[in-house]
């Protein structure tokens, strides 16, 4: 058998290697166009954090050892981890509805996924303020109703950036769960039903661990995206709050430091390398365990 | 005596369409009964009422004098084999086994044991800590069978759990569904649209056809006296021979075949008078087969023959248009100097015979 299999494998792994090279002559436009508008610059910017104002860590020590900006820090993953547990909460319904929608409810449903996906970011982010000031549709509604007496505080704090990015994010949550939860077989739902299992078995012990994989590339799509968000927090979120793409535009805007602005960009760069390192070996484990 | 499940007058519509057609069974302890049928024919959906998947429009099912419509399906305590493979892919073949028993909170050295158990039932015994995608597909319905059989239900259904297997396959494991069912005296009602696969296997049969069950009975008694044109060809090979009746009395009828061929007394099935055109159906090993006239003959003409092993399976024509399959053991006589385009004799053996009003 081993010996029947070792020189197909080879084989196989020389075409590979023969393939590779005319594979890449096709990415290469591609390949040129990241490297100039986006490698270079980037690289650039992520040097001047150890040369401005002089060449050392001074960038660094200042960013890591203040406690304002280390609560920059936090509070971004603090956000971003919310607005990941929330999306998850609320995409896991709508993607399981999905999958075991008939056809054509699902491709409408997905439309309005898909739709809300491609309308202008600040155009939906503006119309989040709309809905959640003072004076704006939820405060009047709630106000004519006399639930509440005094207005909701709603923007430009956590609420209201919690509530912005968990609606952009949603899709990136929906759509692998929905690839993933597509593939199960609903008759294993059913048998584990015969097998005993209440609805809440069923879904810790079958749906939950099956779904797991799109689970994992959904969060953490979401938490990084979340990570370096900008336009949202800027927006909805208040001055106590603060996330750390906010902190970076304002040192390379208002305070033209780009050290500083380098520095928090990289430590951005880092962490997010880093969590999908750690998922990229998370996922491979279990993938052998299957296997 | 109440019987052990009772399935009565249930029926199943999807708004206009009557998947099932006021079904009427009774299945006694420990019996094998299998639900027989094309597809459509609305076996499945009767076992899938009884799983619980689905409701019925009307009708009841009880389980030893009980009503079990009202338990989802969870509590209902059956067993079930489906067609698919069902097992939980990321869990091992012993977690597959031992998850019925989890959810019913046994403890965990009962579980170990009844694992075991059911393991060695299947012939599976050191398979584990395997995983369903490491198993044939044999191997994961007998791994289905172990977790639908673990938790002793007083019912096993089984949902044309061969369908996937190849032929070889498929009569290994039929032959161990047979030694389960004697081991372990479960009640079995069994879906599958494969006669061979039915004959093999069952206590009793149950002919769907259309959403109503044509004719209950063992393999046997479907053969030898199939109430409907429809069991009468869905159970064995079967050839039909236009006719027209001379006389009925009591559920008989004696028929003219042609002009000077007439069979007297044969069981007669549906309403027909005198003069009507019925079909006279014979089974093709009951025919035999002669180069010379005979005078209680019928003149064909041989358009093929096929080798099939033990049997010659010869294909003749009466006439212009009434096509007949005969079968003869291999070797016979009978056979010496037939080939395609040979005149030939066939003459019949009435006893086995039937006349289906058309």
């Amino acid at each position: 058998m081993v010996s029947t299999l070792e020189p197909q494998a080879k084989i196989e792994m020389a075409r590979k290697r023969r393939l590779l090279p005319q594979g890449m002559g096709a990415t290469l436009p591609a390949l040129i166009l990241v490297l100039v508008f986006f490698v270079l610059p980037v690289v650039a910017l992520l040097t001047r954090s150890f040369t401005e104002p002089v060449t050392g860590l001074q960038n660094y020590v200042e960013l890591l050892g203040s406690s304002t900006y280390l609560k920059i820090f936090f509070n971004t993953f603090f956000v971003s981890a919310l607005v990941t547990v929330i999306s998850l909460l609320v995409g896991f319904p709508v993607a399981w509805a999905l999958a075991i929608m008939p056809q054509r409810g699902a491709n409408i449903v997905f439309g309005i996924v898909l739709l809300s996906m491609w309308t202008n970011l600040l155009a939906r982010t503006y119309a989040w303020m709309v809905l959640l000031q003072r004076t704006g549709v939820i405060n009047k509604t709630l106000m004519s109703l006399g639930i509440i007496d005094t207005p909701l505080v709603m923007v430009n704090n956590l609420v209201g950036v919690t509530v912005g990015m968990t609606y952009i994010m949603l899709p990136f949550i929906i759509i692998p769960l929905y690839g993933v939860i597509r593939k199960i077989d609903p008759m294993i739902l059913q048998a584990a039903a015969l097998c005993g299992a209440t609805r809440w078995q069923a879904f810790r012990a079958v749906l939950l661990p099956l779904a797991m994989p799109g689970i994992a590339s959904g969060a953490l799509m979401v938490f990084v995206m979340s990570l370096g968000y900008f336009v949202t927090p800027a927006l909805l979120g208040g001055t106590a709050n603060m996330m750390l793409a906010e902190l970076i535009a304002q040192f390379v805007q208002s305070l033209v430091n780009w050290g500083m602005g380098g520095a928090a960009a990289l430590v951005l760069l880092i962490v997010t390398l880093s969590l999908y390192a750690l998922q990229l070996r998370l996922f491979n484990a279990a993938g052998q365990g299957r296997a | 005596m109440t019987p052990f499940l009772e399935i009565r007058n249930i029926r199943k519509e999807y708004g206009p369409v009557v998947a099932v057609h006021d079904v009427t069974l009774n299945v006694g302890r420990g019996e094998f009964m299998t639900f027989l049928g094309p597809s459509g024919s609305g076996k499945s959906t009767t076992l899938y009422i009884l799983a619980g998947f689905d409701q019925p429009t009307r009708g009841d099912i009880q389980l030893e004098g009980k009503t079990i419509l009202d338990t989802p399906s969870h509590q209902r305590n059956i067993g079930m084999v489906f067609q698919r493979y069902t097992l939980f892919p990321h869990l091992s073949v012993g977690e597959n086994v031992a998850f019925p028993l989890k959810v019913r909170g046994w403890s965990k050295a009962d579980i170990t044991e009844r694992v075991r158990k059911m393991l060695s039932l299947v012939r599976l015994e050191g398979f584990e800590d395997r995983k369903p995608a490491q198993m044939s597909g044999g191997q994961q319905q007998r791994v289905a069978l172990a977790r639908a059989l673990a938790y002793d239900p007083p019912v096993l259904l089984m949902d044309e759990p061969l369908s996937a297997l190849d032929k070889k396959l498929r009569e290994e494991i039929q032959y161990e569904i047979r030694r389960i069912h004697q081991q372990t005296e479960v009640t079995i009602l069994y879906v599958t649209h494969d006669q061979e696969e039915a004959l093999r296997l069952s206590d009793r049969i149950s002919v769907f056809s259309k959403g109503v069950i044509d004719q209950i009975g063992t393999g046997e008694e479907l053969y030898s006296n199939p109430s409907t044109r429809f069991v009468a060809e869905f159970i064995g090979d079967s050839d039909f021979i236009p006719c027209q009746v001379l006389a009925t009395r009591n559920g008989r009828a004696d028929v003219a075949l042609g002009n000077d061929l007439t069979v007297l007394d044969i069981p007669l099935h549906g309403k027909a008078e005198a003069k009507a055109n019925v079909e006279l159906m014979l089974r093709p090993e009951r025919i035999s087969l002669s180069t010379k006239a005979g005078d209680r003959a019928l003149a064909a003409k041989v358009e093929d023959i096929t080798f099939l092993g033990n049997n010659i399976h010869v294909a003749a024509r009466i006439g212009d248009r009434t096509p007949v399959s005969v079968r003869v053991p291999f070797g016979h006589e009978a056979l010496s100097g037939v080939e395609r385009g040979t005149p030939v004799w066939l003459s019949f053996d009435a006893d086995a015979a039937h006349v289906f009003s058309a």
